[in-house]
């Protein structure tokens, strides 16, 4: 015969503290591989892929309303035309960046060095859906995922400078870190005096700057680019002027990079496909 | 039945969260859809239910932002099961005894956060405490306004509680 349901004992505090421990293996493994671009988050892109039609209906019903309220009260015409240029900008922005790493910094290095490196990396267009720059980690989400060709440490910037890199992806949307992110390091440099540093985030809008001695020459108003050196973000993309550079009190300065990506305003971005480094090089890595 | 509602409820919240992130991208600093859903689910008193709402909401919320993924269930699983073991209980009823629970709730969900992140990633969360204050107060605001239409216009009582005799 069988038992009544409702007379089955249940153990609820059991359950509770089973599940709390599952959740605290997971975060555990979660915290230790997600930044190393690691494809250990199966059930994260999981959950990700079942929701992602929400954000993107929300995305597009959004977007259809503000192209209906600007259609029609607007000048409809002049709104496709900035939208037209936008994407003009961006592209022009990316054949810029191009540009100045292929005829600045590989011309000056080849002449010196007989050093000789062709630049090959491919770009494509995406735009942002949801923009969580206000938590404590900072993040967006774009509209294209790896069926686009967006892979994990592709590198997003836009017309003004760099925004972050991609740390996961699903099959429409990927996950972008954002330089500002307590976890994001860049390895940049000042362009004036082509002194090399360590960019991180620090969970506000500003940015340190640290690893430069000193003695080192570096003035406020110095605008500061990505160096290279990492084996994620490419040579030459603006990361943002340095505001205060004040002896620290250790052996290296103290200095404060303002980001010239104003992060509550993006809205197309540029996937930049890097070359990626080999997991091995990664994983071995000091 | 319940499991319907509640994920009609998940949802709404997703779609608020992106609605929020698309349009006011600070909004989310304010408040948390998340742990009013898991709440008013967890009024109903069952604890097993709740345990599983707040893991389902957490993953949800996880998924879409960029902390660790597991965070926030663990955080909104310890809020539902104390919730609900306490409805369990005294089965509080009304829009003061939700905005208790709920106020409650969000101060031990952000403190269990702020530990989390401590142990795990060795990270200080600076201002903590004015975070808290707001994120609280916004929260509570609307929780309450929500409740009360629920309560006002669908004649909605927090899902009906489905007791059982719990071994503890």
């Amino acid at each position: 015969m069988a038992v009544p349901t409702d007379v089955i004992p249940r153990r609820p505090t059991l359950l509770f503290i089973v599940v709390l421990a599952l959740l605290f293996l997971l975060m555990s493994v979660s915290s230790q591989t997600r930044y190393l671009g690691e494809t250990r988050t199966m059930f994260e892109r999981t959950v990700m892929t079942i929701f992602s039609p929400v954000p993107k209906l929300v995305h597009w019903v959004g977007g259809a309303l503000q192209d209906m309220y600007h259609g029609y009260i607007d000048m409809r015409g002049a709104i496709n035309e900035n939208l037209e240029l936008r994407r003009k900008v961006a592209s022009l922005t990316t054949d810029n960046l191009k540009l100045r790493q292929s005829e600045g910094d590989l011309r000056r290095l080849r002449s010196l060095l007989a050093y000789s490196e062709q630049f090959t990396m491919s770009t494509s267009m995406a735009q942002t859906i949801m923009l969580d720059t206000a938590g404590r980690f900072k993040s967006i989400i774009i509209d294209r995922g790896s069926s686009g060709g967006v892979e994990v440490n592709d590198v997003i910037a836009n017309a003004n400078g760099l925004i972050g890199r991609v740390v996961l992806t699903t099959k429409d949307l990927a996950k972008v870190q954002l330089v500002t992110d307590n976890n994001c390091s860049v390895g940049s440099l000042v362009e004036r005096t082509r002194r090399q540093g360590v960019v991180r985030g620090n969970g506000s809008t500003n940015l340190q700057m640290g690893d430069i001695p000193s003695l080192a020459d570096v003035q406020p108003g110095d605008k500061v680019l990505t160096a290279g050196i990492d084996g994620v973000y490419p040579r030459g993309i603006p990361i943002g002027l340095v505001t205060k550079a004040e002896p620290g009190q250790s052996l290296f300065k103290t200095i404060t990079v303002k980001p010239s990506v104003d992060f509550g305003a993006i809205e197309e971005v540029i996937v930049i496909h890097t070359r990626k480094v080999p997991p091995g090089i990664v994983r071995y890595a000091p | 039945m319940r499991w319907l509602r509640f994920a009609i409820g998940l949802l709404l919240a997703l779609t608020l969260h992106s609605l929020l992130d698309s349009f006011y991208p600070n909004a989310l600093a304010f408040f948390n859809p998340y742990i009013i859903l898991v709440i008013y689910y967890s009024m109903g008193g069952n604890i097993v239910g709740a345990i599983f709402a707040g893991v389902a909401a957490g993953f949800v919320q996880d998924a879409f932002s960029n902390a660790m993924f597991g965070l926030h269930a663990f955080s909104l699983t310890f809020c539902a099961y104390i919730v609900a073991s306490i409805n369990a209980r005294l089965m509080l009823r009304g829009t003061l005894a939700f905005g208790a629970c709920l106020g409650g709730a969000v101060i031990v969900n952000e403190l269990v956060i702020y530990i989390l992140v401590n142990i795990l990633v060795k990270q200080r969360i600076e201002m903590f405490e004015q975070a808290l204050l707001v994120k609280t107060i916004f929260t509570l605001l609307f929780g309450m306004l929500v409740y009360q239409l629920l309560t006002l216009f669908l004649r909605e009582e927090p899902i009906e509680a489905t007791r059982r005799p719990a071994a503890w």
